[in-house]
């Protein structure tokens, strides 16, 4: 009995080490390649890594449409920097909706649309390429033109995209999320030139990534990469050749704000609003790029809106997340500049707004209070420039619109809120009244800006952008 | 009736009947096999195929669950004429790829079908190795998200069954595989 029960002992042992071994050495196919690196016969100097950003590298071109539209929203906030529009034909308000002329579909963002003569620019993300995108499309039909990327990973914060390009003839100019200048021809879209402004100045993007739009003057492109030595740089738009660099020696931040220029006591000036304050450039040629004021009395952690310029002499300033409003003034003795923060307040405490910079028309302050603003929260609201804290008018109890953008056409207000549906106001030096309501798309975050030019409204979403008739 | 039945019962078949009987059934075959041939040259030659149209495929993936053979007859094939020879392939690497090399976890086909050769910095040439390929399109819609779709699906008609009724045809969402004719058998985009 003994025996028996050790010969199946060992029998079961050596099958299973019969098996074991068979495992190990028999391959059941042996047409199994590994797919390793090299495969391309890549030389290992061209090798790439995800970090490794050629800006401008890529580029496709799909048509080559003509168009005879002259048209122009060519900056943030538009042609004079104040999202403010007045054109020659009337504006259109008709009982039945705005007919959409095309849409398309984006990457996750907030990057807003740009217009010249007749083609449309935006600065998108790629999320399946992992690539900023800048894309070209008919002002007309819609259809793709071209687009120039590059490579330029990075995980969503709200999306990727942020920023409006700036263009003219010759030239169009774009900062992408992670602070990539890139310049190239409009209509070729051939790339000019391109500069890292974290690796040539040092920057620190921003939480949520960059959100400063480019601005010109004069051919010359006036950024402010705040970085380690450089607070503000002036490029030359054709070239890439830096002109002028202000040192940074406030130390401001980069923030989500941009540079906006204004003519103070006679003077005309870059004004930025950075992380740690508030600072004046010289935008004339004689000391173009010296810094003239600067004042951390103010300095809200994040700040989006860009500065507002109220007078001569004085400047609004807003940010969100608690921040609230202040009003800085300035006061000149010949070379001798003195900002003071005359006055500063709580979100529901006066006029405030989180992401869109105010407009000033016909001496009131229009803005959408954000959403720590107590009773007025999300409410369309107009103040006096000379009392920040009481509302001219505001929008009724159930027209609150969030994030959403607004700009001013022909007298008339157009409010994107930002689940995508527009309102157009009339606005009465007392009082707005509402014309038009239309439901665009049910929009997702609907916080980029909005352009016009020709007749037609460009408005996005999150994904989406769509292009309306509405002249 | 049981009388009938019973006479032809009874009646052995004879011989000259029996071979004038086979005869019969042997050339009818042949006569039978001989159109079935007739008629399936016809069908191949001067008929028409089953083909997909590349403006109207959407990539759902379909072709590669949906076809009776046990590997799709599907195939993707590259039209070296679109193509941009781009570095950063969107049908050639998956989505959010870290490093930009031929690294099996870094590619979009999982079957490694797609090949490519360094050409110069930043170009290289893509192929397809068709006897890899399963037809999933996953490349197909990657290439085309870039935009320009140098690769794209076709039906091979050298493993193609050409059922009477494709089950590819019954499901595809955007009605792409159609019928064409014999002489057009693909439609190509680089001619």
């Amino acid at each position: 009995m003994n025996r028996r029960i050790t010969a199946v002992t060992v029998a079961t042992v050596v099958a299973y080490l019969g098996i074991i071994v068979i495992w190990h050495v028999y391959s059941p196919d042996r047409n199994i390649e590994l797919q390793n690196p090299g495969a391309d016969e890549r030389p290992p100097e061209t090798a790439r890594k995800a970090n490794d950003v050629r800006i401008g590298e890529f580029f496709m071109r799909y048509e080559e449409t003509a168009s005879g539209l002259t048209g122009q929203w060519p900056r943030f906030r538009g042609a004079a920097a104040s999202n403010i529009l007045q054109t020659s034909a009337p504006l259109s308000l008709p009982q039945e909706d705005y007919p959409e002329l095309w849409e398309v579909s984006t990457g996750e963002g907030h990057a807003a649309t740009v217009i010249h003569k007749g083609f449309v620019y935006f600065l998108d993300y790629d999320e399946s390429l992992s690539s900023d995108m800048l894309r070209c499309f008919s002002l007309e039909t819609g259809r793709e033109q071209w687009r120039r990327w590059y490579r330029v990973p990075m995980k969503r914060n709200h999306g990727f995209s942020r920023t409006v390009p700036v263009v003219s003839d010759g030239y169009i100019i774009t900062i992408g999320p992670q602070a990539h200048l890139m310049c190239c021809d409009p209509v070729s879209g051939d790339l000019r030139w391109a500069k890292d402004m974290q690796a040539e100045y040092r920057t620190e993007v921003p939480p949520w990534y960059a959100g400063q739009c480019p601005h010109v003057d004069k051919d010359v492109l006036v950024v402010a990469p705040a970085g380690e030595e450089v607070l503000m740089a002036g490029i030359d738009c054709r070239t890439g050749e830096t002109l002028w660099q202000t040192p940074n020696t406030p130390g401001f931040k980069m923030s989500h704000s941009s540079v906006m220029q204004m003519t103070l006591h006679g003077k005309s000036t870059y004004v930025y609003i950075g992380l740690g304050g508030v600072c004046g450039v010289s935008a004339e040629e004689a000391d173009r790029g010296t810094l003239l004021w600067s004042t951390s009395k103010w300095q809200p952690s994040v700040v989006s809106p860009s500065p507002l310029q109220l007078s001569a002499g004085s400047i609004f300033l807003v940010a969100g997340y608690g921040s609230g409003g202040a009003l800085l003034t300035l006061d000149r003795q010949g070379s001798k500049w003195t900002p003071t923060i005359v006055e500063q307040y709580k979100a529901n405490e006066g006029l405030s707004s989180e992401q869109q910079t105010p407009i000033l028309y016909n001496n009131m302050i229009i803005t959408v209070i954000p959403k720590d603003g107590g009773s007025m929260r999300g409410k369309l609201v107009a103040y006096p420039p000379s009392d920040l804290h009481n509302p001219i008018w505001s929008s009724a109890a159930d027209e609150r619109f969030g994030l959403g953008p607004y700009f001013i056409l022909n007298n008339h207000l157009f409010v994107f809120k930002d689940d995508g549906e527009l309102y157009v106001y009339e606005i009465g030096s007392r009082s707005l009244q509402l014309r038009k309501k239309q439901r665009i798309m049910d929009g997702v975050d609907a916080w980029g800006s909005m352009a016009y030019a020709d007749g037609r409204l460009i408005v996005r979403d999150a994904h989406h952008i769509k292009c309306l008739r509405i002249n | 009736m049981h009388k009938a039945v019973d006479r032809k019962m009874s009646d052995p078949i004879s011989r000259k009947r029996f071979l004038r009987l086979c005869g019969s059934i042997t050339a009818g075959a042949a006569v039978a096999g001989i159109s079935g041939l007739a008629l399936s040259k016809i069908g191949k030659e001067g008929g028409t195929f089953w083909q997909i149209d590349p403006a109207k495929c959407t990539f759902c993936g379909r072709c590669e669950t949906d076809c009776v053979l046990a590997v799709s007859a599907v195939k993707c094939v590259h039209a070296n004429r679109v193509c941009g020879y781009c570095d950063l392939c969107g049908g050639y690497y998956r989505s959010n790829v870290k490093d930009l090399n031929t690294a099996a976890e870094n590619l979009m086909c999982p079957t490694g079908a797609i090949q490519r050769k360094f050409v110069e910095d930043p170009y290289f040439e893509y192929s397809i190795d068709e006897s890899l390929c399963n037809g999933c399109g996953k490349c197909a819609k990657g290439c085309n998200s870039f935009g320009n779709g140098s690769l794209y699906l076709q039906v091979n008609q050298e493993i193609c069954e050409d059922c009477n009724e494709c089950k590819i045809s019954r499901v595809c969402p955007s009605g792409a595989i159609q019928r064409v004719a014999a002489s057009k058998a693909y439609i190509l985009k680089d001619g």
